[in-house]
This record gives C-alpha cells, sequence and structure tokens, in this order.
C-alpha cells in the first residue's frame, strides 16, 4: 500500500506538472481500468496491460463525437497508434513502457495537449478476462514482385507472392483475390492459401502468360488476401498496386541484303574479270532456302564459279560470299543484276561497268586496214632502193 | 624462151636501156616500177654500163644491180684513148659482171658511136663477147648530131669502124641527126623520144623472136638478115590507121619517117626481116605473102614472122644495107672535122711557140 501511495504522488506529481506544461508531446502513466481526458474531448483508457509477442497496452479510444470510439493493442517499437476524435483533433499514442497494470504513454498531437480529467472505470470481471485471454490475432502481409516489369506479347512473367504473418495469431482460410490484366493469364496460380502460422513467411510464384495483351503500362490492382483468424475473425490484408509494362510484339523476319562488287575501273573485253556477290542477313530471323538468281548482259560470261548458288539458311548477321570470274565481249556500258530470294522476298543488286575493247582489238580494223598500205609503203620503199643508185 | 642480154654502154646507151626496161613496166607510167614488174617478152638481163656514175644515177627505171660502174672518176672526157685503156684495165670486172647473168642466145650492144665510154667500150666488148659467148651480137649504135662537134663526129667515125671491124653479128643504126627532124621538139625531148621509139623497136622485134608466130621468123632469119650487105643496117616500123590495109601498113614500115637511119631501102635494101602484130582480122596472110614477094623483088630477101595480138596491125622492118650513103656523108664531115680541128691545133701550137719564143734567152731576175 505503502507503494501504491508513492506511486500515487509520483503520478500526480507527473499530473500536475503535465497539466501545467502547455506542449504538443506529453508522457503519461495510465492505470489498468483509468482513463484520461484530453483537452477535454478526447477519452484515452488503459483496459489491459501485458506481454504477448511483446509488451503491449490495449487502449480504447473515444470521444464527445465519437462515442463508439476504437479499440487496438499497441505495441512497444510500433509505430504511433493515431486516433482523431469527432472534432478532428488528432493524438498519436506510443506505448514506452508497462509495468503489472500500468501503462507508459507517450501522447502527441499537433495541438497543445492538457489532461483535462483522469478517472477510474469499472474493469472486466476475471471470468470474462480469462475468456478473452487466448485471443489470438494473424496479421498477413503481402508483397508482389516479377521478375520483370516489361514483357512482349508470349512472354511469360514470373511473379511471386510472399505472404508474411506478423501477427500472432494462425491465419487461417486464405483466399487471394488478384486480378490481371486482360490477355495475361496466370498459370500456377492458387485462390487459396495454406494456414500460415503467426511469423511464418509464405512465398507463392506462378507464372504469368502475356499471350495477347494490349501494349501499354498496366497499373495491377494491390493483390488481396482474405482470411481468418482462429477465432473465426476474418480479416484483410492488401499488397500495393504494381506496375507492368506491355511492349509490342517484336516481329522477327529474316531480312537479306545482297551486294556485288568488282573491279574498279574498265574492264577489258576478252579478259577475265572477278565479280563478289555477298548476302548478308539483317533481318533477327533466320532464312530457310536461299536461291540467287542472275540476269547478265548478252556478252557477259561466267567463266569460273557458280553464279547461282542455293544456300539452306542464313542466320541473322551472318553472310555469305562467293566469287565468280566474268567475261565481258562487247563493248559498251553493261550491268549484272542480281536478286536473292527467301520465302516470299526477294531483294535485288546491280552492279554496273564499261567494257573496252583492247588497243589491238579496238583498232584491229584501222590495223587492218593499214597494213596494206605499210606493205605498199614498204614495197615501194624495196622498190625505190631497188632502183636507187 | 631465149635469154637475151641488153647491155646499155656509155650515156646514151644507158639511156636507150633505160628506155628499154621502163617500156616493159607497159604502160603504168612514172610509178609502175613501184607496184608492177617488168614484163619482158623474153628472158632479158640488162646491164647498164658506164664511167660516169653521175649517168648511172641519173637512171629511173634499171635496177641498182644492174647498173655496173667502171671506176674511172667520172668519165673519160669523150676520149676513147682513155676509153680503151680503162676498159681494158676492167675487162674482166665487166666480163664477169656479164657473166654472172649467165647464158644468152642473143646479145644488144646499144651505144652512141660518139661519146667516150660507150664508143671506146663497145667494139672492145663486142670482141671480147665474141671470144666469150657462142651468140649473135647486135650493135645498136646511135649516131650523133653532126653539130655536137668534131670530137663526136671523130669518134663516131673510128666506132663505126672498129665495131665493123669486130664482125659482129650486125650493126642497127640509130641516127639522132636524121630523128630529131621527125620529132620537130627541143633536143630533150628529142632524145627521150629517140630512145624510147628505139626501145619500143628492139623490144618489138624480142616478143616476135620469143613467140609463136603464124608465120615463123626467128633468130636464125634474123643472124641472116643481119649477115646481109655490110652487115650495117636499121629498122623500120609503121602502125595502121583506120583502113589502112595489110599491104599499105607493110608498105608504111618501108618509109623513110618510119626508119631510124636514112635509107633508100628499096634501092640499097640488102635483106629484110618483117614482123607483122596484129589482130587476125586485119592478117590477110595471101595478102601479106604476096606484099612480101613483091618487096623481095626489090629489097632482096624479106623474112616475114606474123604475131597474132590484139590490136591494129603494126609492123616492124629490119634491114641490112648493100650501100649507106648517108655513112659517107658522116665520114665526109667527120674528116673535115678532124682535119679541121688538126690544123686548129697546129695554128694554136704555132702561137703558143712564138709566144714562148719571146723568152726564150731570156732568165728569170729576181
Amino acid at each position: 500500500m505503502k507503494g501504491c501511495r508513492i506511486l500515487a504522488a509520483m503520478v500526480l506529481f507527473v499530473l500536475i506538472f503535465s497539466m501545467t506544461a502547455a506542449a504538443d508531446s506529453i508522457n503519461t502513466t495510465v492505470d489498468v481500468n483509468e482513463g484520461i481526458v484530453l483537452n477535454g474531448d478526447i477519452h484515452l483508457e488503459v483496459l489491459d496491460v501485458g506481454t504477448n509477442w511483446g509488451s503491449y497496452a490495449k487502449l480504447k479510444f473515444y470521444s464527445y463525437k465519437d462515442a463508439g470510439g476504437k479499440t487496438e493493442s499497441i505495441y512497444m517499437g510500433d509505430v504511433p497508434t493515431t486516433y482523431t476524435s469527432g472534432t478532428f483533433m488528432k493524438i498519436e499514442v506510443t506505448l514506452d513502457s508497462i509495468s503489472y497494470d500500468t501503462a507508459f504513454l507517450m501522447i502527441e498531437s499537433t495541438t497543445s495537449l492538457k489532461i483535462s480529467d483522469r478517472y477510474g472505470f469499472e474493469g472486466e470481471d476475471e471470468t470474462e478476462k480469462e475468456k478473452q485471454k487466448p485471443i489470438t490475432v494473424p496479421k498477413l502481409g503481402i508483397t508482389r514482385t516479377f521478375d520483370t516489369n516489361r514483357a512482349e506479347q508470349g512472354q511469360t512473367i514470373r511473379t511471386t507472392l510472399t505472404i508474411r504473418n506478423t501477427g500472432n495469431g494462425t491465419a487461417t482460410n486464405i483466399v487471394l483475390d488478384e486480378d490481371t490484366i486482360t490477355g495475361a493469364y496466370k498459370d500456377g496460380c492458387p485462390s487459396t492459401i495454406d494456414d500460415i502460422a503467426a511469423g511464418e513467411t509464405k512465398r507463392i510464384s506462378y507464372d504469368l502468360r502475356i499471350v495477347d495483351a494490349q501494349p501499354g503500362t498496366y497499373e495491377l490492382s494491390p493483390a488481396i488476401l482474405n482470411y481468418e483468424s482462429e477465432s473465426g475473425a476474418t480479416y484483410s490484408s492488401e499488397s500495393s498496386s504494381s506496375i507492368l509494362e506491355i511492349l509490342p510484339e517484336e516481329v522477327r523476319i529474316p531480312e537479306l541484303e545482297i551486294s556485288i562488287d568488282s573491279v574498279k575501273g574498265i574492264i577489258t573485253c576478252g579478259d577475265e574479270f572477278p565479280v563478289t556477290v555477298t548476302i548478308t542477313n539483317v533481318g533477327n530471323a533466320t532464312t530457310g532456302k536461299v536461291h540467287v538468281k542472275s540476269d547478265l548482259p548478252a556478252d557477259v560470261r561466267v567463266v569460273d564459279g557458280d553464279l547461282e548458288p542455293e544456300y539452306e539458311s542464313i542466320k541473322p548477321g551472318d553472310s555469305e560470299e562467293y566469287d565468280v570470274s566474268l567475261r565481258a565481249y562487247e563493248q559498251g556500258k553493261h550491268t549484272i543484276e542480281m536478286q536473292v530470294m527467301w520465302g516470299d522476298s526477294e531483294a535485288a543488286a546491280s552492279f554496273e561497268f564499261w567494257a573496252e575493247k583492247s588497243g589491238l582489238e579496238q583498232y584491229y580494223l584501222y590495223i587492218l586496214a593499214a597494213i596494206p598500205i605499210l606493205l605498199l609503203l614498204l614495197w615501194v620503199i624495196k622498190r625505190r632502193r631497188e632502183y636507187s643508185y | 624462151m631465149l635469154n637475151i642480154l641488153i647491155l646499155g654502154l656509155g650515156q646514151c646507151g644507158n639511156r636507150i636501156l633505160d628506155a628499154i626496161n621502163r617500156e616493159a613496166f607497159g604502160s603504168g607510167g612514172t610509178f609502175a616500177k613501184y607496184y608492177s614488174r617488168q614484163k619482158f617478152p623474153a628472158s632479158v638481163k640488162t646491164i647498164a654500163i658506164n664511167t660516169a656514175v653521175n649517168d648511172l644515177k641519173e637512171l629511173k627505171n634499171t635496177l641498182a644491180k644492174d647498173r655496173f660502174h667502171v671506176p674511172h672518176l667520172h668519165g673519160v672526157g669523150a676520149n676513147r684513148n682513155i676509153g680503151k685503156q680503162v676498159f681494158e684495165e676492167n675487162k674482166e670486172m665487166i666480163l664477169e659482171e656479164i657473166d654472172k647473168r649467165g647464158s644468152f642466145d642473143l646479145i644488144f650492144v646499144i651505144t652512141s658511136t660518139a661519146g667516150g665510154s660507150g664508143s671506146s667500150f663497145a667494139p672492145l666488148l663486142v670482141g671480147e663477147l665474141k671470144r666469150t659467148y657462142n651468140a649473135p651480137i647486135i650493135c645498136i649504135a646511135v649516131l650523133p648530131f653532126r653539130a655536137e662537134g668534131s670530137i663526136f663526129l671523130q669518134n663516131t667515125a673510128f666506132c663505126l669502124r672498129e665495131l665493123v671491124a669486130t664482125k659482129s653479128s650486125g650493126i642497127l643504126l640509130v641516127d639522132n641527126q636524121y630523128l630529131k627532124k621527125y620529132s620537130g621538139e627541143d633536143i630533150k625531148s628529142a632524145y627521150d623520144k629517140i630512145n624510147t621509139t628505139t626501145a619500143r623497136r628492139i623490144l618489138f622485134l624480142i616478143e616476135a623472136l620469143n613467140s609463136e608466130m603464124l608465120m615463123v621468123t626467128d633468130l636464125g632469119d634474123l643472124k641472116t638478115v643481119m649477115s646481109g650487105g655490110i652487115g650495117v643496117g636499121t629498122m623500120g616500123f609503121y602502125e595502121a590507121s583506120k583502113g589502112s590495109t595489110i599491104k599499105s601498113t607493110i608498105l608504111g614500115s618501108f618509109k623513110p619517117s618510119g626508119l631510124l637511119f636514112p635509107a633508100n631501102v628499096y634501092k640499097d635494101g640488102a635483106r629484110a626481116m618483117l614482123i607483122i602484130k596484129g589482130d587476125k582480122k586485119y592478117l590477110d596472110l595471101d595478102l601479106v605473102t604476096k606484099t612480101v614477094e613483091e618487096l623481095s623483088k626489090e629489097v632482096g630477101q624479106v623474112f616475114k614472122g606474123v604475131l597474132v595480138k590484139k590490136g591494129r596491125p603494126k609492123v616492124l622492118s629490119l634491114f641490112t644495107l648493100n650501100a649507106v650513103p648517108e655513112l659517107e656523108k658522116l665520114y665526109t664531115v667527120a674528116a673535115e672535122a678532124i682535119r679541121f680541128e688538126m690544123e686548129k691545133r697546129e695554128k694554136s701550137k704555132k702561137q703558143l711557140d712564138n709566144a714562148f719564143a719571146h723568152i726564150e734567152d731570156l732568165e728569170p731576175i729576181y
């Protein structure tokens, strides 16, 4: 009793001190079955204190315009518990510590706080108390993660739901309610989840197949868990919403380019000259069978090599190159046209060159014409010499 | 085929030889030699021989290899004595050059009787050829203009005498003086015309001798003709005009205007050869025979040959003479010229001796 008096004296001292202190934060002790009135508006009553998964105090809040108020257990170390009265006075209460029937509370507000009254009330009887003693509360938290937030049509996103029971009771009858975007289908995602014991973390993974979703950026609504405690109380928790970007489906097609290269400058008629044909797959898919067709001028002949080879396939980025030797017989401008065909597609290239006859060939008519003249001249010279003395 | 050698001696002989070579090219003109070959009617070899290299250089249609220079400065200066000496010094070389041409069936030696090299070489060479070759040698001797000078006249006189003395197969005379009056042109043109005329008649003769004829005359007949009379003769020629008969054509070749040397062939003719060439349609053989028979009565033996070729009839007549009055005139003129020359020289010598006599007893004083 003497202890109680000393404690009472201390409470009185603190109360007096608190009442006199004009601040937005107050520390106070409140006994079990004792209540305080803050600023003549908010009633804060301590219903119970104890230790279960940590020290806690069960508090009841109500006010003049919020007669129902709320009852909540706050734990040491938890974030402040907020209560807003019917007159919009807001307080935040943190449990600092407990003794066997006293809770040490820190109360904060944006307005000045004053304990305007302190009163006692009739507590629950032991029997009722005993009945409520085994109450346990599961508390599931759920987070949703994707292996990638960007996906193309046909791609599969690995989705992982991490569910953690931070309560003190086992969560049962857990039902997962999770929407998805149109055109995406979940594969292996359970609609119900096995019980999760307090402190247990469960991970559920499933594939989200993007089948025919329209490209764009989607905000997936939160995944909702509806569950019950062992006592049958129902609870609900949800994850945060997620952003998922569906990329346009990449078209994968082969694309061939053909190029023709040869010697620069003028080709001499009748001389062989090399031609290099290069076929490159600049697309992003492997071709099927590739055919090469050529269109040569009438007077151009293939001397060596195959000008129209076939290839079974050409991989993206790969090139096929081959050399042939050609020979042009007529003078003038020539155009070699090449076509490469694959599937239903084709590409073409052309190469122009100028052929000229060699000096001898070009002027052989003149030379031919000059020969008799030369012979005649030589003959004349010879005859002149024969007759020169 | 006859192998015939034609030698042109001295400037005159060289030029007639050159004309023969030119005519052998046919009607191709100046440039024929550059694109054509000579078409001799037989196998003809020609050599132009001269001591004057400039005369050889002037030839246009004779092959260089057929020009033979007898080395003696630039000619013998119309001095036959020097010419003879030069020939003697070089005759082996000359004969060797001739010998390179092979053997011959007939040899023509063409020379002027007036010049130096030709007139001095000809008699000596004919003599050498007679000894070397068993072939008839006919000399074509060209007589000079009478006004060319006393040396040429005396050369002609002595040369002709020596040629006759060689007893060659015959001498055919070509008289520049005579032909000049028919050419009626300047000296150079006259020379050219005379040379061409002479060349054509020689070639005509060669063609006839080497061809198969309708009526045959041959080399043997030629030898017989050339041995007639004094062995000296000449040639005549006539080409039928439109409307001419073969008789008038034959007789035309006897006219003085067609002869190379002035002669009265009807009066002085010893033997003759007639070569008639022309299209068969013009050749009335009976008339030819009859005409020849008539001529034979006046001229003596006349050999005839008829050669069928396209064109109007042409007749070459070749005579030897029993008398050559024109030569007598020439010798008279020549003798006068020699005497005049001798007198002039003696007079000059006397004048010189008189001039020297002025200093006979004197000595030069310095």
